[in-house]
């Protein structure tokens, strides 16, 4: 199992969020989400005010995991696609590469062949950003992460005291 | 392991509260959500059983704010305690970046903490986590219970390599945002580690280019790398004000100095290094020739900069081998 951490650049944003505005637009989705397998959000796109997207993702991530642990133990390796009927809503869970999940959140005015159609072809998409992206990782991070230089620790230090010391 | 977003200038990790049943897990978390203010933390998410025993886990979102530039959220998740559940356990470890330990501090309890704690490892290692790389922290709770171990007996029992631990009462919220705060910074600072050096690079291109680097990066803990190198500044407070004093101490040396000096001082110090900090600063020296305005901090630029992409390593390095100097 990977034990780096997830790090997304922002060309890398862009292209993933134009795949997510693409694929609303032709699955004629309610909004989608793209989280990373530990449970955090990576980013969203659509209607999603209405929704607690961090929590939603963590349950996301949740949910596929414990999936793919019934997986297993039915003898599959993963099931790489989920689906969750509701009476108005529905919730459609595909894996994307390694580490991500897309979920596509749509209603009555599409259909699910559709959703999966395009959910399909959006994986593919994203599937190649973050390959791409892995490669390039190497040269960027140089540059990037002179961000998370020394300043970092005192400041960290500072925030924890303002919120966590007045409560205890 | 945590998700850094530079395009969004976040950073999540994930925080688990690990350790046997109704030692206090979720306890804690509720006592987190109900004092910290609502905007700083999101929904308190439980998937518990009708009898309001843990199934999956509990999940409460922290957003602390800007750290730096960077928004920075935790993800607490607790896990089932009971036995029973123990595949559903060991999903929820999926991705930790920090642990906290809860252990029940009645003396009847041990056996299970101890188990509990047993089992961690083994969850953990079954992921290819190594318990020892993950930041872990202790709460021995319930310590208004009459009948309870003493410190020492619990450290003995679990905690024999002295981590950080902290006596609680989770109910009342004693020793909750000690834990949280304690286990948030070594999170963050390990994270931040892994950014600033990561092991893959290391182990793949830096190996053959720069032993100094890795015989250094190899070292556990980035503050002993410090303390090998510069005694008197650990590396965490290496900000820019500290480069700024020190070059204010010994301003203007003449520039061909420095090279030789690093070897000189190595010798005495760091012999097995010597050698390769030595080429190093011979690679480097028209750059070092390139900082003759010291009592301004452009060293962090220079150290830090976009223009060495694969130097700017080794740069590092050296540039606080030129602060230890300067220290002298």
């Amino acid at each position: 199992m990977r034990q780096e951490d997830l790090v997304i650049y922002e060309e890398q944003i862009e292209k993933i969020e134009k795949a997510l505005s693409r694929l609303i637009e032709d699955a004629q989705a309610k909004c989608v989400l793209l989280v990373d397998k530990d449970g955090h959000l990576i980013t969203r796109q659509g209607f999603t005010q209405s929704l607690d997207t961090t929590a939603l993702a963590a349950l996301l991530a949740g949910s596929f995991a414990s999936t793919r642990e019934i997986a297993r133990l039915v003898g599959e390796p993963e099931f790489s696609v989920l689906f969750h009927q509701g009476k108005k809503d529905h919730i459609h869970i595909t894996l994307v590469g390694e580490r991500t999940i897309l979920a596509v959140v749509f209603d009555d005015r599409t259909t699910i062949g559709m959703v999966r159609l395009y959910a399909k072809e959006a994986t593919e998409n994203l599937g190649k950003v973050f390959s791409s992206a892995n490669r390039q990782d190497r040269q960027t991070e140089e540059e990037k992460k002179t961000d998370l230089d020394s300043e970092f620790s005192t400041s960290l230090e500072n925030r924890l005291d303002d919120i966590f010391s007045e409560q205890s | 392991m945590a998700s850094i977003n530079y395009a969004f200038k976040e950073i999540s990790c994930k925080i688990v509260f690990y350790g046997p049943g109704l030692s206090g897990k979720t306890t804690n978390l509720q006592y987190v959500h109900q004092k910290i203010p609502p905007q700083t933390r999101g929904n308190l998410i439980s998937l518990a059983t009708d009898q309001d025993r843990t199934l999956y886990f509990d999940f409460l979102p922290v957003d602390i704010g800007k750290i730096h530039g960077f928004s920075t959220k935790f993800q607490l998740y607790t896990v089932p305690g009971q036995v029973y559940y123990n595949a559903t356990r060991k999903l929820v470890l999926r991705g930790v970046d920090g642990l906290v330990f809860v252990a029940d501090s009645q003396k009847s309890k041990m056996d299970e903490n101890m188990e509990s704690f047993q089992n961690l490892v083994e969850n953990l290692s079954e992921y290819g986590y190594d318990i020892d790389k993950i930041p872990l922290v202790f709460q021995y709770n319930k310590r208004d219970f009459p009948d309870i171990s003493s410190l020492e007996e619990l450290g003995k029992a679990l905690n024999p390599e002295g981590l950080p631990y902290f006596e609680a009462v989770a109910t009342k919220g004693i020793g909750v945002f000690d834990v949280l705060k304690c286990i948030s910074k070594l999170v963050l600072d390990q994270a931040k580690r892994r950014q600033l050096f990561p092991e893959r690079e290391i182990e793949t291109e830096e190996v053959e280019k720069a032993p100094a680097l890795l015989s250094l990066s190899q070292m556990p803990q980035t503050e002993q790398m410090a303390e090998a190198l510069n005694s008197s500044t650990p590396v965490e407070n290496l900000t820019q004000e500290a480069v700024t004093t020190i070059t204010q101490k010994k301003p203007e040396p003449p520039a061909e100095e420095i090279t030789p000096k690093p070897q000189d001082t190595h010798k005495e110090t760091k012999p097995e290094i010597e050698l390769d900090i030595g080429e190093i600063a011979e690679k480097e020296k028209v750059k070092m020739d390139q900082i003759p305005s010291r009592e301004s901090p452009t060293i962090i630029s220079w150290s830090a900069g976009k223009s060495g992409k694969k130097t700017k390593s080794k740069g590092f390095f050296l540039w606080r081998f030129v602060n230890k100097l300067f220290n002298r």
